[in-house]
């Protein structure tokens, strides 16, 4: 299968520190993957590096999208060819209501969502509760018509209606019958993961993807019983 | 403002090209009101070389627009303008200066006087867009009666070379005037200055600076609030600086003469925040769409 995402042996620093230590990850189209990890372990910074934060240098390694290397592509360039990112903690944009980014964003014109229509008219983030934060990431990748979508901690700080709320809208909108979109789920409790079942479920360490397995419900319950320090000597530890 | 067809007075140049008096509103070039006014002499205090006076003394049901455009090159307008709102009235105006090029090297001088009586409200939409050559000094002073209201908002939609920008606010007893500049500092060199006098018992002001210094923009903007009476007043100056090259000065000043008056200030200045710039640039915003983007948000917040 030819991979939709392909990244290999990527070595990434911010302000010095070496923070991804040779990460390597392969996503197919309308494949659905999960990455588990501890705090601080990575995560996030990997998805950052996906979408080409430029506070984070790449030091070695590459990034495939489709075929083509991005490693060195803007960020905007990336969202172009269909990469799609939802924030953890999005940072809020004062004076600029939700629709008007989305305006702006869209691919459709007059693009009305079915969700969150009363965020429109509010400030981007400002004073937004942590489901209308999550609401308002889905409205903006949504409405950017990804081929892979990263949802950064979607269910963190979400109680379990919430989580089933988000995961009903990520299943209707990419999951639907017309179309399949790839989607990377990063978590640290694994609570969205029983909504979707990943084809594979990586942990990252710092910074080293040390797990790749197929039954996610196995490394949930590994991760439970031993916690993360002790993943390294975990059975279930790819080579 | 859709376009000078509306307007009821309309200068092009040095040249009134048409007045559109309404019911209950005497229009006219301030030479002639001069002439046909005594009582108007005690706020010209010389006859004006040109400008416009306009009389709201009955209530409208749309805005009064102006006009003032210059249209040929190195024109030096020096304006003399006079409106008066009669007692208890409401009304909005829309004035808009500008030139219709950027390279005509004009001048625009503009001394104003507007007068709200007791209890009146005036909502002062001020609008300018200048080209990048031109030399602009306007000098306003708004008396507020007792009761009176006034909503003043300035823009600059398109800065001048040189922008000199001073405003007055006399507060008689019970009045309110809220005013807000929004200053998009373009490459341009941009002195302000704002006082609001709070004179009369119970009056209140509030001074909302926005300024974006971009291009090499330059803005000095010094904000005054004088307590003289039991009055409340707040200075909000917040500027943002957009590229290297600019510079903001702001100096809010706060006097208090009165021991039951209130007055307060915030003020800052700050750049565009890289993560709200990478968030939008992973939006699919290009790094200029995402700068302009944040910084009009800034000048609406």
């Amino acid at each position: 299968m030819n991979a939709l995402l392909k990244i290999e042996n990527l070595l990434v620093t911010a302000n010095g520190n070496e923070i991804l230590k040779g990460v390597n990850l392969k996503i197919g189209p309308g494949e659905i993957q999960a990455l588990l990890g501890p705090n601080a372990s990575g995560k996030s910074t990997l998805a950052q590096v996906i979408l080409g934060n430029p506070k984070y240098k790449i030091k070695k390694g590459k990034i495939i999208f489709q075929g083509k290397d991005i490693t060195r592509l803007p960020s905007e360039k990336r969202v172009k060819l269909g990469i799609a990112l939802t924030w953890q903690s999005p940072p809020a944009i004062k004076g600029v209501k939700l629709f008007q980014l989305l305006e702006r964003i869209s691919f459709k014109k007059d693009y009305q969502p079915e969700e969150g229509k009363e965020l429109l008219e509010r400030e981007i983030n400002v004073d937004f509760s942590g489901g209308e934060k999550k609401i308002s990431e889905l409205l903006q990748v949504l409405s950017s018509n990804p081929k892979l979508v990263i949802f950064d901690e979607i269910d963190s700080g979400l109680d379990i209606k919430k989580i089933e709320k988000v995961a009903k809208i990520i299943k209707k909108e990419f999951l639907g019958k017309k179309m399949k979109v790839a989607i990377l789920f990063i978590t640290h409790s694994g609570g969205i993961l029983n909504f979707f079942k990943p084809k594979i479920t990586n942990v990252i360490v710092k910074g080293k993807i040390i797990c790749k397995e197929k039954d996610y419900r196995k490394v949930l319950r590994v991760i439970k019983k031993y916690g993360y320090e002790k993943c390294k000597k975990c059975q279930l530890l790819a080579a | 403002m859709k376009s000078v067809k509306n307007a009821n007075y309309w200068q092009l140049d040095h040249k009134v090209k048409k007045i559109l008096e309404v019911k209950g509103v005497t229009i006219l070039p301030s030479p002639r009101a001069w002439e046909k006014f005594n009582w108007t002499r005690k706020w010209f205090k010389e006859k004006p070389k040109e400008g416009y006076f306009v009389w709201v003394k009955k209530q409208t049901s749309f805005p009064l627009t102006t006009c003032v455009t210059i249209a040929s090159p190195k024109i030096s307008q020096n304006l003399t303008n006079l409106l008066v709102i009669e007692k208890n009235i409401k009304t909005e105006a829309n004035v808009l200066c500008n030139a219709v090029r950027g390279n005509l090297c004009g001048s625009h001088r503009a001394q104003g006087k507007l007068i709200l009586k007791e209890g009146a409200f005036l909502e002062y939409n001020h609008f300018h867009k200048w080209g990048e050559k031109d030399s602009v000094e306007p000098n306003y002073e708004f008396i507020l009666e007792k009761d009176s209201k006034l909503i003043y908002n300035y823009q600059n939609l398109l800065p001048p070379k040189n922008l000199r920008l001073i405003t007055a606010f006399h507060n008689k007893e019970s009045s309110s005037v809220q005013a807000n500049l929004v200053i998009n500092g373009l490459n341009s060199k941009t002195e302000l200055k704002e006082s609001i006098f709070l004179e009369g018992k119970n009056s209140q002001g509030i001074l909302k600076l926005r300024l974006v210094g971009k291009k090499k923009g330059q803005i000095e903007a010094k904000s005054t609030i004088i307590a003289k009476s039991p009055s409340k007043g707040h200075l909000d100056c917040q500027g943002l600086l957009v590229d290297k090259d600019s510079k903001i000065s702001l100096t809010p000043e706060l006097i208090c003469q009165n021991k039951l008056a209130q007055i307060t200030h915030e003020a800052s200045i700050g750049r565009i925040s890289e993560e709200e710039l990478n968030y939008l640039r992973m939006r699919g915003l290009t790094e200029e769409e995402a700068i302009n983007l944040i910084v009009s948000g800034f000048l609406k917040s």
